[in-house]
């Protein structure tokens, strides 16, 4: 698992260099310019999503070499590779959130808390793993079903359901309180959300092995 | 004798593009190099595929070091090197970053040897590996095959696409990697003449079937080709033709014991063969009245 890990690395690696230099400058430049919750959010969202989605872009760009059939060829199994992808995403989506929570943290200290209330960033942090993560429940089992080419798309679908979902989840939990949420309710409606996304990507892993055990390269 | 390969009729459909590989059967003796020859498309890549499992098989039984290979068995799969042809890592990747990948999935790896290696080829640790020549790319590959100590190797087309030069150092190594009893290489190509320089067997294969499997010894020693004007291939026994080839002027006919076939008739012009014209007469030649395969 080790060696699939530093693979899976080092693939999204030169990826990652230029996202983190971008986020790095969206970051400085709304803690600077002070320029409001709307764009704390963007850079939030965009922190957690993206580091999610390099990660699954990294799998597709293992297809440009045979590096795919060679893995198969070394001592490891199917279902590791699978997992060792899972896991990687988990781990990136993890420096996402480190990443994000610096960035409202400092914000937060120069500029004061962005948000009408306290638990409204808790929710955000919520919207932005869920999505990541219906990323990942969706991508996985459209890459190992599809032909290789066809990545790109099953990237472009993976992130408009995952934020399909979030949102639909969203409108859900709002058709409950048509007069607004209290803090308590708000919370709830957080883990609610994690709650989902994490199921449905953990129950995405084993689909994914079963559609790779049957794969050929 | 013991073999390290043994495939008992595998076979496999692509219904997509109407392929099949039907029932091949062949063994690969433990200290041998054996050459998988056939044209392109013939089945060579497939039959790998079947052998190292990236391919799901239809039918048929794949053994190696004398057990069937399942995904969970990570264990025999230390033992074998692989080389694809072209490019078997991602580009974006250097020789050094490799390392660290290859040394977490190879438990047997040894950055040592591997460094050494590239050093002896002259290959750039920091250099992106998609920058390097064809050359360099097969030479890395190679490298990387040897540096977890496998007992077989297993290669598809890896010496396709490279100059003579860099083709023959790749042969020296394979001679080296086979100097050890336990050792065995089983290298699909279609330069033939690579073949000849290094391989103890040669078997063909064309259009998913397997044709023969023969030791380049008999080859070079007992085969041979009968270059007969068409009322002297009437004269022929049908039993003594393997394979025949109507050319313009003369009908050349593949004989499996070329000194005998030259006492039987001593008026026909019996020629060493090679592996070249070896295939060419399984893969356009014909059999009796009936394409050959």
């Amino acid at each position: 698992m080790k060696g699939l890990i530093k693979n899976n690395l080092y693939t999204a690696l030169p990826n990652v260099k230029v996202f983190f230099a971008t986020m790095i400058l969206l970051g400085i430049f709304v803690i600077v310019t002070s320029a409001g919750s709307p764009a704390l959010i963007t850079c939030m969202l965009s922190v957690i999503i993206g580091f999610s989605f390099i990660s699954l872009e990294s799998a597709g760009l293992e297809n440009t070499s045979k590096w795919i059939r060679y893995k198969l060829t070394a001592p490891v199994k199917r279902s590791d590779i699978v997992k060792s992808l899972y896991l990687s995403l988990l781990l990136w989506l993890s420096a996402g959130i480190v990443f994000a929570g610096i960035s409202v943290a400092v914000s937060t200290a120069l500029h004061g808390y962005p948000f009408d209330r306290n638990v409204d960033i808790l929710l955000l942090f919520a919207v932005g793993i869920g999505i990541s993560l219906f990323m990942g429940t969706v991508f996985f089992p459209l890459f190992f079903l599809g032909i290789e080419a066809q990545y790109n798309v099953f990237l472009f679908i993976s992130i408009l359901t995952g934020i399909g979902i979030i949102v639909g989840i969203c409108l859900l939990i709002n058709s409950f309180f048509p007069h607004g949420m209290t803090s308590r309710q708000i919370i709830l409606s957080g883990i609610a959300v994690l709650i989902f996304s994490a199921l449905a990507f953990a129950l995405s892993c084993p689909l994914s092995v079963y559609l790779f055990q049957k794969k050929d390269y | 004798m013991e073999n390290i390969l043994e495939l008992h009729q595998i076979s496999k459909t692509f219904p997509k593009s109407d392929f099949t590989l039907e029932n091949l059967s062949l063994s690969l003796p433990y200290g041998a190099i054996m050459g998988f020859v056939g044209e392109n498309g013939a089945g060579k890549t497939t039959t790998i595929g079947c052998i190292l499992n990236t391919l799901r098989r239809d039918g048929g039984t794949v053994k190696l070091f004398g057990q069937e290979m399942q995904d969970v068995d990570t264990d025999l799969r230390e033992k074998i090197g692989v080389v694809y042809d072209g490019d078997n890592f991602p580009g974006f990747w250097n020789a050094r970053q490799l390392s660290r990948v290859m040394s977490g999935l190879y438990r047997q790896w040894d950055n040592a040897l591997f460094q050494k290696y590239l050093e002896d080829f002259r290959l750039p640790v920091k250099q992106k590996i998609k920058s390097y020549s064809r050359g360099m790319t097969m030479k890395l590959a190679i490298a990387a095959a040897l540096s977890h100590h496998p007992q077989l190797l297993i290669l598809d087309e890896a010496t396709s696409g490279l100059d003579p030069v860099v083709r023959d150092e790749m042969l020296d190594i394979f001679l080296t990697f086979i100097q050890q009893e336990n050792h065995s290489i089983f290298l699909s190509s279609h330069i033939t003449s690579d073949l000849e320089k290094v391989a103890d067997y040669i078997t063909f294969i064309h259009n998913g079937r397997l044709v023969t499997t023969v030791s380049k010894n008999d080859i070079v020693y007992r085969y041979a080709v009968l270059r007969c004007k068409e009322s002297q291939f009437l004269a022929l026994d049908p039993d003594d033709i393997l394979a025949f080839r109507k050319r313009d002027y003369q009908i050349d006919v593949l004989v499996a014991d070329g000194k005998e076939a030259q006492r039987k008739y001593k008026d026909i012009v019996a020629d060493h063969v090679s592996i070249d014209e070896m295939m060419l007469l399984f893969i356009k030649g014909e059999r009796g009245q009936t394409p050959f395969v």
